[in-house]
């Protein structure tokens, strides 16, 4: 599903974020990514949705090398791969239910068969009573939600995360996990970057960690510090 | 299908949602869209007259070669012959010694006497040119002037030439550079407000960028806000041109009644067409210099 193969990534002030690395993520499979920050884990999410390039190696989701598509191929790539952000990314003037249809109606896919995936990305997070409320009346815990239903709508394969309990307590983080953990039981695979030890422990999954740019371990079943 | 026209509404939609959230900088480029334009339509309607002008002194001004009495008249036939082909040159006449003579004595009746004293007509035939073009005649007097054996002198109005086709082509350089000077304007005017707008909403445009909106998706609406900013400034500089040339023109008319001012109405009506596309194109392309610049998509 996601396949790195020897990817190297040297920012222009000379920071090595990637050195060299490979790694396999099965369909269906629940990563999390963890690692000290700055130790390149935002940079591996951003060459998944081809928000940034390789200087070398190659990025392979579901089987195609998104290093070597064309600027026109980009869009058909992101709307295969769903992302969540720590600081969720919404649209401050729109609602609940306009964010989730604004990436419908971005790609010119809102119809009357589409605005049902919006209600049922609203009740997969359970924000169909908030639907019309806008971010700022919301919790943290609400938003980042709001942000997930957007990224489920369009029915994504993929999912990633990029510390998406990073602004959250420590009941809002479970709730979300417990949420991202249904998401993969009805078949995405998910990747979650995360700093969240307790998480990692509790939910024993495959654990990458990097550090200094480089896959120091890769374990199912491990804990935060393996 | 669906999709395309859902994507053109929403286009659409954005484009007028950004134009009405920046109101203030919107209405202050369609002014200045609409001042320069209106700048542009007078002068080339000023430009148009003096044209005008030139033209039609230009045609007064004819060259006169007087014959000599002795030339071969199918000398005379062959180069008037040759005349009529160059470029710039009206119409060739031949007028004989009897029409001048004729003309002498309408022209200066009271001094009719003067010519019936001579026993013989004193006048030489000629051949006259009006110039569709002034600026060729100083060349061809030359030329004609080489012919002793057939003309004997060739008079031009030269210094009233020269300074005609001096200050036509001054209006005219003078005009191409402040249409290129204004026209740089409303481009900047407009790649500013476009650029304004694309920061104003560059929350947004990240977002659709990573939720795999097409880079046209994102673009549309801020070309299509630089087109629409152009197309109502270049409407209302098309209404005030109207509005002056239904007021004004007459009036300038009646008080100076040799200017050929281009009064009817399809100037007017050609004038306004070409104003509206001047602003729709300006338009666009103000904004797309501005999305290509400031919008990384």
């Amino acid at each position: 599903m996601i396949v790195l193969q020897n990817v190297t990534k040297v920012y222009p002030n000379g920071t090595r974020a990637l050195d060299d690395v490979s790694l396999q993520i099965d369909e269906r499979e629940f990563v999390f990514l963890v690692g000290p920050s700055g130790a390149g884990k935002t940079t591996l999410i951003r060459l998944i949705n081809r928000d940034t390039s390789p200087d070398s190696g190659n990025v392979f989701v579901e089987n195609t090398d998104v290093t070597r598509i064309s600027r026109r191929e980009v869009p058909k790539l992101r709307r295969r791969v769903g992302v969540i952000y720590q600081d969720y990314k919404l649209l401050p003037g729109l609602s609940v239910r306009q964010n989730v249809e604004f990436v419908l109606k971005s790609t010119g896919e809102f119809n009357g068969r589409t605005s049902r995936w919006v209600d049922e990305a609203l009740a997969l997070v359970q924000l169909s009573d908030r639907a019309d409320h806008h971010p700022h009346e919301l919790s943290g815990g609400e938003q980042q939600r709001t942000a997930i239903a957007r990224a489920i709508v369009r029915r994504c394969p993929i999912l990633v995360a990029d510390e998406p309990t990073g602004n959250l307590d420590h009941a809002t983080s479970w709730d979300t996990i417990q949420l991202l953990v249904r998401i993969n039981a009805l078949g995405a695979t998910v990747l979650m970057a995360t700093h969240n030890r307790e998480i990692v422990d509790t939910m024993r999954r495959r654990v990458i960690e990097i550090a200094n740019g480089k896959v120091v371990r890769d374990e199912l079943g491990g804990g935060y510090d393996g | 299908m669906t999709a395309k026209l859902n994507v053109l509404r929403y286009v659409l939609g954005a484009a007028m949602l950004g134009l009405w959230r920046n109101r203030t900088m919107t209405l202050g480029a369609v002014v200045t869209t609409a001042v320069m334009l209106v700048t542009l339509a007078a002068f080339l309607a000023i430009n148009d007259t003096l044209n005008e002008m030139v033209t039609a002194l230009g045609r007064k001004s004819n060259l006169i070669a007087y014959v000599r009495d002795d030339a071969r008249p199918s000398r005379v036939t062959e180069i008037m012959q040759d005349l009529e082909q160059r470029p710039g040159v009206g119409e060739v006449v031949f007028v004989t010694k009897e029409d001048a003579l004729r003309i002498f004595q309408e022209r200066f009746f009271d001094q009719r006497d003067v010519i019936d004293i001579l026993q013989a007509n004193p006048l030489p035939a000629s051949v006259e040119l009006r110039m569709d073009d002034p600026a060729v005649l100083p060349a061809l007097a030359d030329e004609l002037r080489g012919m002793t054996a057939v003309f004997e002198s060739v008079a031009v109005p030269l210094d009233v030439v020269e300074r005609l086709v001096s200050i036509s082509n001054v209006s005219r350089a003078a005009g191409t550079a402040m249409i290129v000077a204004l026209t740089a304007v409303a481009l900047f005017v407009i790649a500013n407000t476009i650029r304004i707008a694309v920061y104003a909403r560059r929350q947004e445009i990240e977002i659709m960028k990573l939720v795999g909106a097409t880079d046209w998706f994102v673009r549309g609406p801020f070309i299509i806000e630089g087109a629409f900013i152009g197309l109502v400034g270049a409407t209302l500089a098309a209404v005030a041109l109207v509005v002056m040339y239904l007021q004004v023109a007459p009036t300038i008319t009646r008080i100076i009644s040799f200017l050929p001012i281009a009064t009817d109405v399809s100037f007017v009506r050609n004038l306004a067409v070409f104003i509206v596309l001047v602003g729709l194109v300006v338009g666009s392309v103000g904004s797309y210099v501005s999305v290509r610049r400031y919008l990384a998509v």
